[in-house]
């Protein structure tokens, strides 16, 4: 809490211009709290967000801040506190528009929008629902009011392009014009500041993209409205935010102005206990390790002719641009895709048409990128969903065993730290962190060669994401070999001992060891030729 | 402390406090089905002293059912799989005509008869599985259209008439040693909820299949061959379908083209309210025999107080829509619980 913020101008850049001088507080949220069957999940918190800026709302898994957004969203009523809006108390409890009335608009990371339809169809839904279902929608008149408000915010869209022919980035920047947007033509009270709540925008969104995203929030602040940002991500934050609030346990640590804090203070913020900066060593990949998967000229979707090869204990990290095929080589080494083209070898074999049973009986395990649809059945209890690859081994005689499934996959969580770890919840019971946790030591249970990662801590708050990468070196040190296909350079940074750029579908560049930095792979991701003049 | 134990801490007790509350209405759930049908029971033998507890009256209801339970555990299986097969009740009719049409009208051993219907069941359920799997289309086009092409063969195969007169050894092995009272069908019927029970519950097969009911990607990333899955549990289900046919014909007699038909709505229903009951959320053997003999509880008691035929549509059709949104209630309140339970 800290009325009367000098700031604003540290950040030369967007909205210099209009109004920064006179901040005054836009919403206000004093002693929030909030228990579910008696646990508390948010104590006494207080937000404050000031008109005209980007503030970040961070924390670990379960530190509160959803429970904080599903409270102004009116998905859950609070148990104690007061929200000011503009300096009016708000009744609460809030209805089911939660704060939307209030010139409050939310864009959640599914970012609600219809493939089918087209930008056109989902801003005219808005101002149909405001002027009443029956009443003629003129649509020359509608698709100039649309077409007027992408280009003010200067989105470059076609009000009758349909969702599924846009971009991630180009769908995530529609969906906040809709919200703010919307709100302003229809109300035509263009001098009221509006709030937008984005809850983990980028999530989706490949990296060199997200700029274009932070660009369009300029834009929105310089106008006057304010941004509430939530994010895992902390590079995100510093860059795009102006101030910052961290909860923990549901407890609020502080609000900080973003120009005067340091990544390792946020760090120390959110978990409460500093970075242990311990010097990392790297891997060479030479011929005395065994060669666990060797691709000759291979091509599937996008990748063509790629040569590459992973040797026991190494981490290979694997990046490009969103579309230069990194996406889809663990799938294709694991035969969840088609190969086109080219040799595949497993430890010396040559393996012909793949299937991930196969590949598994080769000692391949991939864990994907989207946990949620392609990790575990949700709805599967965690015994079963750990169990399943193991359901031959787990047999007694005739049966499987379910005890002692259950006692096996128990140890598993437990050793792992998954919380929840009652084995007999459904999987989708556990949070993000949680649920990669248990499919990183699910897999490795069988001792694999080889682990595939396709984003492996997309999502995934910064404490499990710590515990994911130690449990992955675990399993490294003792001759595992990783391939890890990312486009989070901290990532790479962190783990992997070699990283190979993609550029459509082709070897770009190999960056080795100590090389490994935010700059070389995002020079080497761009061009080649800026990798040359920026060392 | 650091925020991962503090989370850990959390949680524990977390899971500790809800999981009794959760259980005790967890158990209540999985059993509700039945203490409904025991309240039936009882309501019907306080209302109809004479007819409804009668032995007549239970080895009627017992072994008039055996036919639609045969026929609805073999449809479990692509249901547990997550498609749903149209054709059961088309395929129960071929196979019935074809054992009486190949007995009657040929001549041949009724026995030899039973196994040419059976394997005219296969070879429907692996045409459904063989269109469903090698060109991605939607189980339920596939089987509609192939179930009303089987029913224009059973037309052909039985000359479009009702064929009498099938060898009685086929009805004596079926139907008319009784024991207990009750006609032999209703335990073959349970024997095979023993092997559903075991397969589905038991086995790497019926967990596989769940999987891939479940999510097919997560299956298939899992290293489970999820068309041969889909495949199999369709040509068992035509299988199984088969075997109710020639189980219909023992009981009956005889075949027609027609009456087939009349059981497919009670077999979904059946399907989806036995979904509610001892595993609940899951398509399974004993909650599908408690289901079936519910309904019929219901419908054979309404009968005997005097209600008309209508009381079979209204309960199966009723049966089967409550079924559904009663599993839909079910799912959201674990996806609100679970919402809860993440922040």
């Amino acid at each position: 809490m800290g009325p009367g913020l000098i700031l604003g101008h540290t950040d030369g850049s967007g909205g210099g211009a209009a109004g920064a001088s006179t901040r005054t507080t836009l919403l206000e949220a004093r002693g929030i709290s909030k228990a579910f069957s008696g646990v508390p999940a948010l104590r006494g918190v207080d937000l404050t967000i000031e008109v005209g800026e980007v503030h970040g709302l961070l924390g670990a898994n379960g530190c509160g801040k959803s429970t904080l957004i599903k409270i102004l969203a009116g998905f859950h009523q609070p148990d104690g506190g007061t929200l000011l809006v503009r300096g009016t108390k708000t009744d609460l409890p809030l209805g089911p528009r939660g704060l939307r009335d209030w010139g409050v608009s939310f864009v959640h990371q599914d970012l609600g929008l219809v493939p089918e339809a087209s930008v056109l169809e989902h801003m005219a839904l808005d101002s149909q629902v405001a002027s009443g279902s029956l009443a003629w929608i003129n649509w020359k008149a509608e698709e100039r009011r649309v077409s007027d408000l992408l280009e003010r915010f200067e989105v470059a869209v076609s009000p009758k392009a349909s969702i599924d022919s846009l971009r991630p980035l180009e769908r995530a920047m529609v969906a906040i014009v809709r919200a703010v947007g919307d709100e302003q033509a229809k109300e035509n009270r263009e001098h009221v500041p509006q709030l937008l709540v984005l809850d983990e925008p980028t999530v989706f969104l490949p990296r060199h993209e997200v700029n274009q995203l932070f660009a369009l929030l300029k834009r929105l602040t310089s106008q006057g409205n304010s941004v509430l940002l939530v994010s895992h991500d902390l590079d995100e934050v510093l860059e795009a935010t102006d101030r910052f609030t961290v909860l923990r346990d549901g407890r609020l640590i502080g609000t900080r102005a973003t120009a005067e804090s340091t990544r390792d203070d946020i760090v120390f913020m959110i978990l409460g206990s500093r970075n242990e900066g311990s010097e990392r060593t790297f891997v060479e990949s030479d011929e005395t390790r065994q060669s666990r998967v060797s691709l000759r000229d291979v091509s599937g979707e996008r990748i063509r002719d790629l040569n590459l090869e992973l040797r026991a204990g190494e981490v290979l990290g694997v990046t490009g641009l969103a579309g230069s095929g990194f996406e889809e080589l663990p799938e294709l080494i694991f035969g969840a895709r088609p190969l086109r083209s080219g040799e595949l070898e497993v430890n010396g074999g040559v393996v012909k048409s793949a299937n991930p049973a196969q590949m598994m009986q080769r000692g391949i395990v991939l864990i994907p990128a989207d946990r949620k649809s392609e990790g575990a059945a949700q709805e599967l209890t965690i015994t079963e969903n750990l169990g399943l690859p193991y359901l031959r081994e787990q047999k007694s005689g005739w049966w499987i065993g379910w005890p002692k499934l259950g006692k096996w996959a128990y140890g598993v969580c437990q050793r792992l730290g998954v919380v929840p770890n009652d084995v007999r919840l459904n999987f989708g019971n556990l949070s993000g962190g949680n649920q990669q946790k248990a499919l990183i030591g699910k897999w490795l249970e069988g001792s694999p060669d080889v682990m595939l990662l396709n984003e492996p801590t997309q999502g995934v708050d910064i404490g499990a994401r710590r515990e994911i990468f130690r449990l992955i070196r675990l399993a490294v040190d003792q001759g595992m070999a990783v391939l890890c296909c990312t486009s989070d350079y901290e990532q790479l940074i962190e783990m992997a001992d070699r990283v190979v750029v993609l550029s459509n579908g082709s070897f770009q560049y190999e960056v080795v060891g100590a090389s490994i930095t935010k700059s070389t792979l995002s020079s080497a991701v761009y061009s080649g030729d800026a990798y040359e003049s920026d060392r | 402390m650091n925020p991962t134990d503090e989370a850990k801490t959390r949680g524990e007790s977390d899971a500790g406090r809800s999981s009794t509350g959760r259980s005790i209405l967890r158990e209540t759930e999985r059993f509700a089905l039945l203490g409904v049908w025991l309240v039936l029971i009882v309501f019907f033998v306080l209302m109809l002293p004479q007819t409804f507890p009668s032995v007549a009256n239970l080895s009627n209801m017992l072994g008039s059912q055996a036919v639609l339970l045969i026929l609805t555990l073999g449809l479990l299986f692509p249901l547990r799989a997550g498609d749903l097969d149209l054709s059961v009740a088309s395929v129960l009719t071929l196979s019935a005509v074809t054992v009486a049409s190949l007995n009657v009208n040929f001549g041949w051993s009724v026995w030899v008869a039973a196994v040419v219907a059976i394997l005219a069941g296969v070879l429907v359920g692996a045409v459904n599985g063989f269109i469903v799997t090698k060109f991605d289309i939607n189980p339920l086009i596939v089987t509609l259209g192939i179930g009303t092409l089987v029913v224009g063969v059973a037309y052909i195969v039985s000359d479009s008439r009702t064929i009498t007169g099938v060898d009685p050894t086929l009805s004596d092995v079926v139907l008319a040693k009784p024991f207990w009272g009750i006609p032999v069908d209703f335990y073959y019927a349970v024997l095979l909820c023993f092997v559903v029970w075991y397969l589905f519950e038991k086995t790497a097969f019926g967990q596989r299949l769940l999987f891939v009911g479940q999510n097919k990607d997560v299956a298939r990333l899992n290293g489970v061959a999820v068309n041969k899955l889909r495949w199999i549990s369709l040509i068992l289900s035509g299988g199984i379908a088969g075997i109710a046919g020639v189980v219909y014909v023992g009981t009956t007699g005889s075949a027609d083209p027609v009456s087939g038909a009349g059981f497919l709505l009670p077999a979904f229903a059946a399907a989806f309210l036995g979904s509610t009951t001892i595993r609940v959320g899951r398509f399974n053997a004993w909650g599908t025999l408690i289901a079936v003999y519910f309904l019929v509880t219901g419908i054979t008691g309404l009968q005997l107080m005097g209600a008309q035929q209508y009381v079979q549509q209204l309960f199966y059709g009723g049966g089967l829509v409550i079924a559904v949104v009663l599993s839909k209630v079910v799912r959201n309140r674990t996806e609100k619980s679970q919402i809860a339970q993440q922040e």
